[in-house]
């Protein structure tokens, strides 16, 4: 039994106007509930990949749906609500500096909230609480008044995990969420996009480049290089051979010496 | 990552090139001429006495002509002779001549010839006379002295017009804010890149608001006096025009640098066009906003002062009359209201900028 499909990617191509072609056809399916590892060197077309999926970036060939709705043909309000469904952590967290805690995880809440209310930050009493919620759930709730650059990297990311929830998303796309954090503190933010990908059921696509990571959280792994899908399977499937093949022949890995 | 082969030049670019080499080329001829005129014949015809007289004399249309066609021969033979200056300016020189050394190339020894001649000719075309420089200077001493022992006499008028200056600048200013700041988004480049109607927005908007900075405030302050009347709201109106155009320049880059990061986040949440505005550019943009407006209020001050000269208001008003009778005494009471007031500005201002950024 295979659940339903969460996110299809059809023969994705992206060329920018320089010349440079970021993704070469590149093709996969994920169903719900799955954690999907993106991996692959810096460059090789992982953060192009997320942000076709929510239309941060357009296309230039291919084609790309969530839950059955064509993302790639969305314009306008069509597209702001599939962009709804789909909740993204990014690498240097992109909180608004100079807002509260409280307000940037409602600020998660935009795409359901009328605009003129919005441009006064007037939320009301349900989106409060629900914020206060989803601040909880990150282990922030004593922090929703502090201005969000008062807070470390890992505070800072737990605050836009809530951002990301306070969406109500279906699927979590996360570009590289620990790379900027220390090595400590990966852990702690990683647990929170397991946890919302086991309690909740959220569909999660998560681009890393730690391999242990991968190993710990993923349920399925793809790997790109120079803008091709190069490799997909489990994350046992990942040996030192296909390694080699994502990352190149001179690549060293920490188990290389042990194994 | 592929290497983009050198563009040949277009014929837009070569056309470009001809137009500037004619145009040095027939400068250089008639700066020539006029030097010629000037120091070999200084009395040919027997009347020629001024710069002005020499310059209506030239022969602009023969070497205007000439010009051309040195330069047209020049384009002709840059294999034997080299690029062109004008070529040069174009960007369409290849890339092994212009690595050459400038004084190996005709085009060097040609722009350094041109920049010596604009020299000497500028020198007798603004009848630069250092002999009255040194000389004459008694008759300037009177009025320094004259600046240097103000008179009380204008004292209280000129604080209560200083006052009204101050008010007049801070009044433009604060006009100026809301136009400044909604036109500043369409004038950002990078929230006009999605569409080609933003793109002509943007590019009109940025033409007009650069037009319209050009325009010395001196004459909008004539245009809004014969439109609302001698006096400060004319003086208003005329900063205002032009702090609404420096503002949007200035807003328009500080949005231009802002990180993108916000902003993408805030979309990826399903946020409009105005949401992500307010959420993920505004809170970028609100310091440096504040902080250009209180330096665009300090200029205003000073502006305000030559604004008065012409009727539009503020102390500039009555130093004006004072100057043309050579009340030095009291035009020195002025000017040190006007330097005090402009000094402390200054200082307030730069505090203030460098607590809110």
């Amino acid at each position: 039994m295979t659940a339903p499909v969460a996110v299809t990617v059809e023969r994705l191509s992206k060329v920018w106007p320089d010349g440079i072609r970021a993704l070469d056809d590149v093709s996969l399916e994920v169903r719900e509930g799955e954690f999907l590892a993106v991996l692959g060197l810096s460059g090789s077309g992982k953060s192009t990949l997320l942000r076709c999926i929510n239309r941060l970036i357009d296309p230039t060939e291919g084609k790309i749906s969530i839950f059955g709705r064509d993302v790639t043909s969305a314009e306008g309000a069509g597209l702001r609500a599939l962009r709804r469904e789909a909740g993204m952590i990014f690498q240097q967290f992109n909180l608004v500096k100079r807002h509260s805690v409280r307000d940037n995880v409602l600020s998660g809440a935009l795409g359901r909230t009328g605009t003129l209310r919005s441009l006064f930050l007037l939320f009301s009493d349900a989106d409060r609480a629900e914020a206060q919620a989803c601040l909880d759930r990150v282990g922030m709730g004593d922090r929703g008044d502090s201005r969000a650059d008062a807070l470390s990297g890992g505070q800072q990311q737990r605050v836009a995990i809530a951002r990301a929830l306070m969406q109500r998303p279906k699927l979590i796309l996360a570009d590289e969420p620990v790379a900027s954090l220390d090595p400590a503190l990966r852990n702690s933010v990683m647990r929170h996009v397991e946890a919302l990908n086991r309690e909740e059921g959220i569909t999660v696509i998560c681009s890393l480049h730690d391999l242990d990571l991968m190993k710990r959280y993923a349920t399925r792994a793809v790997a790109l290089r120079e803008g091709k899908l190069v490799h997909e399977g489990k994350p046992e499937d990942f040996d030192l051979a296909t390694l080699k093949s994502i990352y190149g022949q001179e690549a060293e890995f920490g188990f290389e010496a042990a194994s | 990552m592929k290497r983009v082969a050198p563009i040949p030049p277009s014929l837009g670019t070569r056309f470009l090139a001809l137009l500037v080499d004619s145009l040095l080329l027939a400068t250089f001829l008639l700066m020539g001429e006029f030097l010629g005129r000037a120091l070999v014949f200084p009395v040919e015809e027997g009347s020629l006495r001024t710069a002005q007289e020499i310059l209506e004399r030239l022969h602009y249309a023969a070497l205007g002509g000439a010009g051309l066609l040195i330069a047209v021969v020049w384009h002709a033979a840059r294999r034997l002779l080299g690029g062109t200056p004008g070529l040069s300016f174009a960007g369409a020189l290849p890339q092994a001549e212009s690595e050459v050394p400038w004084d190996l190339t005709l085009r060097g020894w040609f722009t350094l010839l041109f920049v010596e001649l604009t020299f000497f000719t500028g020198w007798l075309v603004t009848e630069v006379n250092l002999g009255t420089f040194f000389t004459n200077f008694d008759k300037a001493a009177g009025v320094i002295r004259g600046l240097l022992h103000p008179s009380g006499a204008v004292l209280f008028e000129g604080l209560i017009l200083l006052i009204q200056t101050l008010f007049l600048a801070f009044m433009a200013t604060a006009f100026a804010i809301p136009p400044a700041f909604l036109l500043a988004f369409a004038a950002a480049r990078n929230l006009t890149r999605e569409s080609p109607a933003a793109k002509f927005v943007y590019t009109a908007l940025r033409t007009a608001m650069n037009l319209t900075r050009a325009v010395e405030p001196l004459v909008w302050a004539l245009i809004f006096i014969s439109w609302v009347g001698i006096g400060p709201f004319a003086g208003v109106l005329a900063l205002w025009v032009h702090s609404v155009a420096s503002l949007v320049k200035l807003y328009s880059e500080q949005i231009e640098s802002i990180d993108r990061g916000p902003m993408d986040a805030i979309k990826a949440t399903g946020a409009g066009t105005l949401q992500v505005l307010r959420y993920g550019v505004v809170p970028q943009v609100i310091p440096p906003f504040l902080s250009f407006t209180i330096y665009r209020w300090d200029i205003n001050v000073r502006m305000s002062t030559i604004i008065g000269f012409v009727g539009g208001g503020g102390i500039g008003y009555i130093l004006k009359p004072r100057v043309d009778l050579g009340e030095w005494g009291e035009v020195g009471t002025l000017v040190l209201l006007i330097a005090v007031a402009v000094w402390v500005m200054d200082l307030v201002s730069a505090r203030i900028r460098e607590r809110i950024v």
